[in-house]
């Protein structure tokens, strides 16, 4: 299990996309791990992903799979694509595509504050993970995100997130957002396998993070991601609620 | 470069103005406490009338507080794994042990001190003195009352510490990201008790003497509130530290900011101005205002904190109320406070609080003046 979904259909040819999709990532993690259901130790797979920004489109599809996949409710997303208009002196606007995601950080601020331990990183495949049996629902993690990535699920009154699927990764299938993106911009794999595409896509592109001054090791990789972009975004909001839409003079920088 | 944001997702505010008035209660208790030692630890008597009126309200903010942090978890039930699951590197988890240590060990104080009087009504031949008799558990003795108020005295500065560090520690909100917060919590939480005692005290008529005390002391707590202000401002401006200049940069060009920084400076400066030039007959409006300017401060650092994006553009509107779900939280709060001090002021001999008796000085027993 270490593709996008372009990349699987140009191994296996024409069949039935989902399921053969499905089939191919079992046993493609099975030859990587032996048993994607353990995930520890150093010999096993730690999951990361690399997004592809020259491939987004900003289609939502994988917001779409998302939700419906982890029947994320109505007012919340445990992914989605930003998508922002920017003019740079002297050249045409252009549209750039910024898929969003839990970025399953080496060092998670989320963890260290939860207060019950009810969020914690997977030990071996490094998935940030939330066992809502345990959580309170303080919150406390939601703030500590630097990503905006965390939300409080209102249908379980739980802290919720990406997981980067990980009822699917242990079953040897790809995430959802993966299986669906159209443009094939987010491949996803094992870190640790140097083959893996995504290791491959790492070790040959010029790979950036979001908020790389939060220190977090972030393990979700952009390809042709603008610095502009990297962190608070200083621009227009798509979003304006009275009493903010005064920019003019505003001295937000980076 | 411009940057239009046509794609966003926004953010709610995961923090509810029940979390705004639990840190607004809890810093009015543990600073209020604070300010009964002076008569009920140290021993001097020319305190009494204003430390009573700081044991009222240490002890129903310390009680309502909690309560509305409680109702800020999304799963109140699940409280207790607090308990059963710390986790040492969350301050939240620390703060969990030091309030039920803190309300413990305050109860325990106002019992103590209130205790001889307890006693006093448990002999008077009245409906309710059966209660007082129980109350009293058979003795006047309370010399263990400054012992007791030390102990919450620490617990008190463990909230003060931990309430600070919870929020400033969050490094991914650059507004709550300052080794001052913790400071303007106690400054500010200052501010907010002598705004109750001074309402307090008018409403108890506890005269001009004490309502002047009362606003000298106010003034210096509204400077104290000014000069971390100013600090604050100073470093974000100076760029020695990239977290503060990025905190005021992240707001400074919104309309909604520039009106916070002029209410703020107005909220510091008036009741000042007020409480410097007639502090013996203001003690309604300056204790209303610091009221107001202490309950503000934390509904700013929660609710405009949240406002920010942490990756998107422009503001969330969690600045500003949504709706009569936020808002029942705040008016819940203050009407379970307002009832805990009306039950307070009627049950509790608060009046006849004298300074604890170790056996080092000998007092005549004051008479009982039963309010009820």
């Amino acid at each position: 299990m270490d593709s996008s979904r372009r990349q699987f259909l140009g191994a296996i040819g024409q069949v039935t996309i989902g399921a053969a999709a499905t089939v191919a990532g079992a046993n493609s993690a099975s030859a990587t791990t032996g048993s994607t259901t353990d995930g520890k130790g150093a010999s096993g797979p730690h999951w990361g992903m690399v997004v592809d920004l020259r491939k987004c489109i900003g289609c939502q599809a994988c917001t779409v799979a998302c939700i419906m996949e982890n029947a994320v409710p109505e007012d919340a997303f445990r992914t989605h694509v930003s998508v922002y208009e920017v003019v740079k002196e002297g050249r045409d606007p252009a549209m750039v595509m910024l898929p969003r995601l839990c970025n399953h950080c080496d060092e998670p601020p989320c963890v260290e504050v939860c207060p019950v331990q009810a969020t914690y990183k997977q030990e071996g495949t490094g998935e940030v993970l939330v066992d809502a049996s345990r959580c309170v629902g303080c919150a406390y993690c939601v703030q500590a995100c630097p990503y905006d990535a965390r939300f409080i699920n209102h249908e379980t009154q739980t802290a919720d997130k990406c997981t980067f699927c990980v009822h699917r990764t242990e079953a040897g299938l790809l995430p959802a957002c993966v299986e669906t993106c159209v443009g094939g911009a987010r491949i996803f794999g094992d870190l640790n396998d140097p083959e893996s595409t995504v290791s491959r896509l790492l070790a040959s592109n010029e790979v950036s993070v979001l908020r790389p001054e939060m220190h977090t090791d972030p393990n979700v990789y952009y390809i042709g991601l603008d610095e502009a972009l990297d962190g608070r975004v200083a621009g227009e909001a798509a979003y304006k609620p009275p009493l903010t839409t005064s920019l003019e003079h505003h001295g937000e920088g980076r | 470069m411009q940057i239009h944001e046509l794609v966003g997702a926004v953010h709610e505010a995961a923090w509810l103005p029940w979390a705004v008035q639990y840190f607004f209660l809890i810093g009015m208790s543990t600073t209020a406490l604070f300010l009964s030692f002076p008569a009920f630890v140290l021993g001097r008597a020319s305190s009494l009338p204003h430390a009573r009126l700081a044991l009222i309200t240490a002890v129903t903010t310390g009680i309502s507080g909690p309560v509305a942090l409680l109702a800020d978890l999304h799963q109140p039930g699940r409280f207790w794994e607090f308990f059963v699951y710390t986790h040492a590197t969350s301050w939240m988890a620390w703060g969990s042990w030091i309030v039920m240590s803190y309300v413990t060990l305050l109860l325990l104080y106002a019992w103590a001190v209130n205790r001889p009087a307890f006693y006093r009504w448990g002999q008077d031949d009245w409906r309710f003195a059966w209660i007082f008799r129980f109350l009293a558990f058979g003795s006047p003795a309370n010399g263990f009352a400054r012992i007791i108020g030390i102990g919450a005295g620490v617990a008190a500065l463990g909230i003060l510490t931990y309430t600070g560090m919870e929020v400033a520690v969050v490094y991914s909100r650059p507004l709550w990201h300052t080794p001052l917060l913790p400071l303007q919590f106690a400054a500010t939480g200052a501010v907010g008790a002598l705004g109750v005692m001074l309402v307090l005290g008018r409403l108890f008529a506890t005269g001009r003497v004490v309502e002047a005390r009362m606003n000298r002391m106010l003034a210096l707590a509204l400077v104290i509130v000014g000069i971390i202000g100013a600090l604050w401002f100073a470093v974000a401006l100076s760029g020695i530290s990239e977290s503060h200049t990025e905190a005021l940069a992240s707001v400074a060009g919104f309309t909604v900011w520039q009106r916070i920084a002029l209410w703020a400076a107005a909220a510091i400066i008036i009741p000042l101005v007020i409480a410097v030039v007639a502090p013996s007959r203001s003690g309604w409006i300056t204790g209303l205002i610091a009221i107001h300017a202490a309950w503000m401060f934390r509904w700013t650092v929660f609710m405009g904190g949240q406002a920010v994006p942490k990756v998107g553009s422009g503001l969330y509107d969690a600045l500003m109320p949504t709706g009569l779900e936020g808002l029942m939280g705040v008016i819940g709060t203050f009407g379970l406070w307002i009832f805990l001090l009306i039950l307070y002021t009627t049950f509790v001999p608060w009046a006849e609080a004298e300074v604890p008796d170790d056996g080092s000085t000998s007092s005549a027993a004051p008479q009982s003046a039963r309010t009820v």
